[in-house]
């Protein structure tokens, strides 16, 4: 049996029957790649063209956004008019400052406060290490909706409501979780040996975090950070709620919803996807420490 | 102790990783485990439900009987005590100035002592604005005593040193403030109640001698606020809508999802591209996805627009709107699906790179064309990832929310996310609201609890 199925590969001469196996077989796998492509492609469309729908809205004049029915063309006449009239209605320019400071200061605390658990996930084994991890994913699965209720009532008591810095305590707590876990995936993907190795020459541990481990994680801390940015900028819920007089650009885009006209939201609808479409494509590398992460 | 020592042996116990994930453990303890556990309660036990009578107009004094917040009563006798210390910061304190004064009888004695603001006109300020001289102000009620009393101290119940009459000239000395106590009646069960209760908890009813009790000082547990949930007219709805879109999309999101995955593990050229487009949904907001497919199905919106130029309708339809209920629900599952596939497909890609390439280039060889490679070593492999999405998924989808706003207005399809923001946001209901929240919750956990039970048998099944 084994001569039989050898022995075609030591002869040079190989039989017609071979030559259009293998032939079909390239074919077949020629189809194949081609079928992937295609079906890529497909599903490349259906995630690009709604976003270029709602992009060409928003980089049009009012009227065109007005108009019916509507070109299938793109950016005809292409104009800054409707972004600006977004970017000018009351609310808008005030609520986007919110956003983004509340953005920030939710990823400054919710990085400071993980970075070191991470660290400590990824470097250490210690009693009670499962249990913390365990609960890090369940708290990760809780919804929002039911944090915001009680921390609005909890804010009201304590005079900390519709204040930018309570959202952004309530941000970063929705934010901890995926951070802790992400960042102890960045610090795992440094071998502990290179700690060692500074050490031996004569590093304390800190200097050697300082000086070898620091430098390398930057950047998955960096990817990390964005990532939070972009859940805080989003977040919709929480921000609604906990806020009256100073929201964010989502909560203040949905609150005035009924009263706004289409240029207006489809403008701002396309306003704040724009961070998503540039981080993501930054963070891409990285997207599996952040969500594979749960499923090991 | 670190991996590395750890494996050398033991040493003595190391306190750093405690160290270093206290702040986290604190953290999430305050903003995320205390206000879960307060948003319970919140569900379940009405703050004030109960009044608690005294039988003397004081604090400390024993308990006459309790009766329920919303209840009229008949307000017997009023009286200002001194303010019982802690209590000065109280919102909502009825409170009443009295003041310090000197001035003749009319029998030419000089009386020192306390009596209400309310009895006294002030005429003259320092330059502070605190009150130096005023007149005592007649009493119009003819069936009151005409004269005004003056107390030993600033409390009703004290001695009476003198009485002045109306128009006195007298001197402001003091002020001091008190809080008004009421002396109520009310029926509870057959039984007639009565005592005393500092008024900031009752509000008087048009001529003062009747109240109701505007709220109490002591919890009770109560089912009133899930009751009032089950019978809202949105309740039902809003439950049924939720679990019919997790039923609808999420079945949808997973065969995508796993397509996507495998145009993506066939590593072809350009593959790193495919992988930033499918994951870009992954960054947008649920409030965003929602205006872009309202531009594609409102009424002038995309939609409309194609099916014209393509001559296939002659007038545009219109979509979203309360007759139309299915093009929503088909609205919103396009949207859902849209956005929220890509969170499975990083996941089951996460999972597909665990699977070596030995195990499927061996099915390959043995002639497992594509669907049996799929059906028989990636799903099988793949379960514990699958198991992962499915949860995350199906708790991400209890929680959507501004996309339903946008494509129903908000009322003609309606979730529980939904409902939970309409009673806290427009109807300032706190405890119905957070009872849905906790209806969220506790289907979440059920259905968390269900994947993992289900799972585990099939395994159990297997062996």
């Amino acid at each position: 049996m084994t001569t039989a199925v050898e022995a075609p590969k030591g002869t040079v001469q190989v039989s017609p029957e071979v030559k259009a196996i293998h032939r079909r077989m390239q074919r077949r796998q020629q189809l194949g790649r081609a079928l992937t492509y295609l079906v890529g492609i497909l599903i490349s469309l259906w995630v690009l063209v709604p976003i270029l729908f709602i992009t060409s809205m928003a980089l049009t004049t009012p009227a065109e956004v007005r108009a019916y029915p509507k070109g299938i063309l793109p950016f005809i006449p292409l104009s800054t008019e409707t972004l600006q009239f977004f970017l000018n209605s009351r609310g808008v320019l005030p609520g986007l400052r919110n956003s983004i400071v509340v953005a920030v200061i939710t990823l400054i605390l919710s990085t400071v406060i993980a970075a070191p658990a991470g660290y400590a996930l990824s470097r250490f084994i210690f009693r009670g290490r499962d249990m913390f991890r365990l609960s890090i994913l369940a708290v990760r699965a809780f919804p929002i909706v039911i944090l915001s209720i009680p921390l609005a009532v909890v804010f009201l008591r304590a005079g900390i409501y519709d204040s930018v810095y309570s959202l952004a305590l309530m941000h970063t707590a929705l934010a901890l979780p995926t951070t802790i876990l992400v960042l102890a995936s960045v610090f795992s993907s440094i071998p502990y040996e290179l700690e060692e190795a500074a050490m031996v020459f004569g590093c304390s541990p800190a200097q050697a975090f300082r000086y070898v481990v620091f430098p390398l994680v930057l950047p998955g801390i960096a990817a990390s950070a964005i990532f939070t940015f972009v859940l805080s900028w989003n977040e919709v819920f929480a921000a609604t709620i906990l806020t009256i007089q100073n929201r964010t650009l989502p909560a203040q885009v949905l609150v005035t919803l009924n009263q706004s006209s289409e240029p207006y939201q489809f403008a701002g609808g396309f306003f704040m996807m724009i961070p998503a479409l540039i981080f993501i494509f930054y963070i891409r590398r990285y997207l599996f420490n952040m969500w594979g992460q749960v499923s090991k | 102790m670190t991996i590395a020592s750890g494996i050398n042996g033991r040493k003595r116990f190391n306190w750093t990783p405690y160290i270093l994930i206290l702040p986290s453990l604190v953290y999430l303890a305050l903003f995320f485990a205390w206000p879960m556990v307060q948003g319970l309660i919140l569900a379940i036990r009405e703050e004030g439900a109960l009044l608690t009578l005294r039988a003397e107009a004081e604090i400390a004094s024993t308990v006459a009987g309790q009766l329920p917040r919303g209840m009229q009563v008949e307000i017997v006798d009023q009286q200002a005590n001194p303010i019982p210390a802690g209590a000065e910061q109280q919102g909502n304190l009825l409170t009443e100035v009295w003041f310090r004064v000197r001035g003749e009888t009319t029998d030419g004695q000089v009386v020192e002592g306390w009596t209400p603001e309310r009895r006294v006109r002030v005429r003259e300020s320092d330059a502070s604005g605190k009150p130096t001289a005023g007149t005592i102000r007649s009493i119009l009620a003819s069936s009151a005593d005409p004269l005004t009393p003056i107390h030993a101290e600033a409390s009703e119940g004290s001695e009476v040193l003198g009485k002045l009459e109306a128009r006195t000239t007298v001197e402001i000395l003091d002020q001091g403030t008190l809080e008004v106590w009421y002396h109520i009646r009310g029926e509870s069960g057959n039984q007639s109640i009565e005592g005393w209760v500092p008024a900031r908890y009752i509000k008087p009813l048009g001529d003062d001698t009747h109240g109701r009790i505007e709220t109490g000082d002591t919890s009770q547990f109560t089912t009133r606020y899930i009751e009032r949930m089950v019978n809202d007219r949105f309740f039902w709805p809003a439950l049924r809508t939720t679990l019919l879109l997790i039923v609808l999309i999420i079945p949808a999101q997973f065969v995508l999802a796993i397509i996507m995955a495998l145009v993506i593990q066939a590593d072809l050229k350009g593959s790193g591209l495919f992988l930033y487009v499918f994951s870009i949904a992954l960054g947008l907001s649920d409030l965003a996805v929602g205006i872009v497919w309202y531009s594609i199905f409102t009424q002038s919106g995309y939609l409309n627009s194609i099916l014209q130029g393509l001559g296939l309708i002659d007038s545009p339809i219109t979509y979203l709107s309360a007759d139309t209920r299915y093009w929503i629900l088909i609205a919103i599952w396009l949207a859902e699906i849209w956005r929220a596939t890509a969170i499975v497909m990083v996941i089951v890609v996460a999972g597909m790179q665990a699977i070596s390439r030995e195990v499927l280039e061996a099915a390959e060889v043995f002639g497992a064309g594509l669907w049996q490679r799929v059906r028989y070593i990636i799903l099988p492999l793949l379960r514990p990832s699958l198991q992962v999405a499915l949860i995350l998924r199906t708790i991400l989808a209890f929680q959507v929310f501004a996309l339903v706003i946008v494509l129903s207005g908000g009322d003609i399809i309606t979730v529980l996310a939904n409902e939970t923001y309409r009673q806290y946001y427009d109807l300032q209901n706190f405890n119905v609201a957070a009872a849905y929240a906790s209806l969220i919750l506790l289907l979440s956990m059920a259905t968390s609890l269900f994947y993992l039970r289900a799972v585990r048998t099939q395994e159990e099944a297997a062996e």
